[in-house]
């Protein structure tokens, strides 16, 4: 207890640092006047409107008037929708969320039942097989497997529906996408792990009582090779954010990365800043998180 | 262990289950929608409508949905001239002052009646608030008088030639003024009152908007039950939707897809106008190369735009010698459809403005903002070089592009494509008076100064039309702005419906019918 309250002190200067690297990213990278603002808008138009958006002040006065705002929960209004961002992201989460868990569980369901027979057949036609499938997996972007998808289950054999949110068939696909990569790196997590502890001397005294090997694997093997694994699963968060940004915008499935993409498009700082600012406090608690998971699987391991 | 790790994977996929469920029962996979006589119109758009405050966007595509709920006092039909909608007639009472009389009968989307009142209240907010976006197209209008429930004039600062233009576009869809301020903006954005065809039933941001017909529209009996908008980014996934049925309508279809969509039964890509005109804009000043007429025409004559045409676009775009393009009052026809090409003239012209040895000039373009916006300016200083002319290129991301643009700091050229929501030369030729071509092209013509000042003000409509179309002869014979083509809008169209894409890129979903 006393360690988890201690790693989440530590987490504030890391908030703090996000909130100004991002403040001043948003910043420098273009001015959303001029985004909003067609060609031939005059330069009157420019400045009044730059004036009503705040920003015509000093920038160390946007930045403290920010964070003054962030800490009473008040992470400013979209100039896009006209709302404040808070309530949009959380609008949002749901449909990340539902599509990361079902990423999670397609990654999970493809990569145990392999990395377990990739390393009891270790060398076989299976385990290469499945190796350099999960090299494959690795390095497939997910723009490419998204719109490869689309075209060959959507459009050619209209198995599943091209985009959108509603159905659990409109799940698949997006699912499918984004658990690829994952399951990838399970897989050879899997069988390394597998690796190591059936190379192991409990597993030859295993073999040596006559147990069956359907026991030995499932039962001893499977269950010491998950420790890494649960623990990666959690590291994971990182990885399915940055998927669900390019996910989200190609089967336009309305959650939050669609909307940090097309905010961080129009400059839409308010939104841009709270969206990170959630995204690090996931990714944060989930490393965290990580850290006591392990510490649960395996009572070995002790924290000061 | 291995217990606990299918027990949460089975749960989890419950959660998604659960979650997914309330809306199942939508369009399913696969469904053969050729042979759909559904009364439910699908329309793919690339972006989400912005909001549904009409005076504080300025976004085509948004407005084509708003459209749909709201109505103007008329409607601008190109070539047919303005129309009637909520204004039943009006006429210019003097220089400053319209009469306009109301359709009785009109109710919003709550019941309440359409009076004069609403139009002052709609327009003198956007008038009269600067920071709405809409509000530099509507400052011209000083004030709106009520003479009764269903007639009232409206008064301009100056005369105003172009307010009909002005009040049949973005922005100008009147507004329910009771239900505003008893209720306030929160509830309207919420759920806004129109008088339109439709009326809103769900808006999931960044997802669909969902109209639903309604029953006591004035005019003629919505033709659909429902009219979705999807918002599809992407632009293959709103192509692979139009190929399996998915939408009816997809806007933005990529040249390179076109051959695809062809190839496919059951849907087409129909090509149409719109109003953007791209063209490289060029400093006329005395310090300046292109100060030299002579190369500015040697410049022009050594691009081959209708193989930019041909070969960028796909032939999705129209060559053009103005701005002004057929639709817009003040077109200049005799200009549109051709273009000047002939490379050894060019070299002639160099040679006689003292460049026979070539010339070095820099070039800015924007990087992803048009349609082929970099390639076309790869192809462009190509065929520049093949007359002596090196182009130095400078690509930007738009906003540093806007940034410079704004500050008016680029060097030699410029390449940017222009639109023009009002539909009116007044707007397309502004940036080419002497007092707002300073720092830009400084371009300084004493008779098309003249002209355009002239026209800007003037309430004879033919006369006006004239000058414009003098003046757009003049600019080019000058040529501050080379113009190198209109783009057109490319739409994918499923077999079941028929629609004639608008210039306006407007969706009016009536206009789309059931084959």
């Amino acid at each position: 207890m006393k360690y988890f309250l201690k790693s989440l002190l530590k987490t504030i200067p890391v908030l703090f640092l996000i909130t100004l690297i991002v403040f001043l990213l948003v910043r420098v990278t273009g001015d959303p006047v001029s985004l909003m603002l067609p060609e031939t808008a005059t330069a009157e138009e420019r400045d009044s409107l730059r004036e009503s958006l705040g920003f015509n002040e000093p920038l160390p006065v946007q930045y403290f008037t920010y964070l003054g705002n962030l800490v009473q929960g008040d992470f400013g209004d979209s100039f896009r929708y006209n709302t404040d961002a808070l309530s949009l992201i959380l609008e949002r989460l749901p449909a990340t969320l539902e599509l990361a868990i079902a990423s999670m569980v397609i990654a999970v369901i493809i990569s145990v039942p392999l990395g377990i027979l990739s390393a009891v057949k270790r060398n076989s036609f299976f385990d290469l097989f499945i190796t350099g499938g999960a090299v494959l997996g690795k390095a497939m972007p997910n723009f490419w497997l998204g719109i490869m998808l689309i075209l060959l289950l959507s459009v050619t054999f209209q198995v599943f529906p091209v985009s959108g949110r509603g159905t659990l068939w409109h799940l698949v696909l997006p699912a499918l996408t984004l658990g690829t990569g994952i399951a990838a790196e399970m897989t050879r997590l899997i069988r390394s792990s597998m690796l190591e502890i059936l190379g192991q001397d409990f597993i030859r005294t295993a073999r040596s009582k006559g147990l069956g090997e359907a026991i030995i694997v499932n039962k001893h093997a499977f269950r010491n090779a998950l420790i890494p694994v649960v623990t990666i699963m959690a590291l994971q968060t990182s990885t399915l954010i940055g998927g669900t940004l390019i996910t989200e915008t190609v089967f336009a499935w309305p959650g939050l990365g669609q909307l940090l993409v097309q905010s961080v498009n129009l400059r839409d700082m308010a939104v841009v800043q709270a969206a990170t600012f959630i995204i690090a406090i996931f990714v944060i608690l989930s490393n965290l998180s990580a850290d006591l998971i392990y510490r649960f699987l395996d009572p070995r391991i002790k924290y000061d | 262990m291995k217990k606990y790790v299918w027990t949460t994977v089975l749960g989890c996929g419950l959660v998604i289950a659960g979650c997914s469920s309330e809306d199942a029962g939508e369009s399913g996979a696969g469904e053969p929608v050729e042979t759909s006589d559904s009364k439910t119109l699908t329309i793919a758009n690339g972006t989400d409508i912005v909001t549904f405050d009409i005076h504080d966007h300025n976004t085509t595509s948004t407005e084509a949905v708003h459209v749909n709920m709201f109505n103007y006092l008329l409607t601008n039909e190109g070539e047919e001239g303005f129309q009637s909608d909520l204004a039943e007639s009006w006429e210019n009472v003097d220089d400053r002052t319209w009469a306009f009389e109301l359709r009785e009968g009109v109710k919003f989307h709550n019941g309440e009646d359409l009076t004069a009142e609403d139009v002052k209240f709609t327009l003198e907010r956007v008038a009269n608030d600067d920071t709405l976006l809409e509000h530099g197209n509507y400052n011209q209008i000083s004030e709106v008088n009520v003479i009764d429930d269903y007639s009232f004039e409206i008064v301009t600062e100056n005369p105003e030639p172009a307010l009909l233009n002005r009040l049949s576009r973005l922005g100008s869809s009147i507004l329910p003024k009771d239900y505003i301020e008893e209720e306030g903006w929160e509830v309207f954005l919420e759920e806004p009152v129109g008088t339109g065809p439709y009326k809103l039933q769900e808006w999931r941001k960044d997802d669909r908007l969902v109209l639903e017909a309604n029953e006591d529209y004035f005019g003629d009996e919505p033709k659909w039950e429902e009219v979705v908008f999807r918002s599809i980014p992407e632009d293959s996934t709103r192509v692979s939707e139009l190929l399996t049925g998915g939408v009816d309508v997809a806007v933005n279809i990529p040249p390179t897809d076109v051959e695809r969509i062809e190839s496919t039964e059951g849907v087409t890509a129909v090509q149409s106008p719109t109003q953007r005109v791209m063209m490289m804009v060029l400093r006329t000043d005395e310090d300046s190369v292109t100060g030299d007429p002579k190369v500015r025409e040697a410049i022009d004559l050594a691009i081959d735009k209708q193989a930019m045409v041909d070969s960028l676009l796909e032939g999705a775009g129209t060559v053009t010698r103005t701005r002004i393009t057929p639709g817009n009052t003040g077109a200049n026809e005799d200009l549109y459809g051709e273009s000047l090409y002939d490379p050894e003239r060019a070299k002639e012209l160099l040679a006689e403005a003292g460049y026979a040895d070539g010339v070095e000039l820099t070039m800015s373009a924007p990087n992803g903002r048009y349609l082929k916006d970099r390639e076309s300016a790869e192809l462009m200083a190509a065929m520049l070089s093949e007359v002596g002319i090196t182009i130095n290129l400078e690509f930007l991301e738009w906003s540093a592009f806007a940034q410079r643009y704004q500050e008016r700091s680029f060097e030699d050229i410029f390449y940017i494509g222009y639109g023009n929501s009002m539909f009116d030369a007044s707007l397309g030729l502004e940036r080419l008076t002497t007092e707002s071509a300073e720092g830009e092209t400084d371009y300084d013509n004493e008779k098309v100064n003249e002209l355009l000042l002239e026209a800007e003000q003037n309430m004879n409509a033919e006369e006006r039309i004239e000058q414009f179309q003098e003046a757009q002869e003049l600019i080019a014979e000058d040529r501050p702005q080379i113009y190198t083509f209109q783009l057109d809008a490319i739409t994918g169209i499923n077999d079941r419906v028929e629609f004639e894409p608008r210039l306006n890129e407007m969706f009016y979903a009536d206009s789309i019918t059931l084959k």
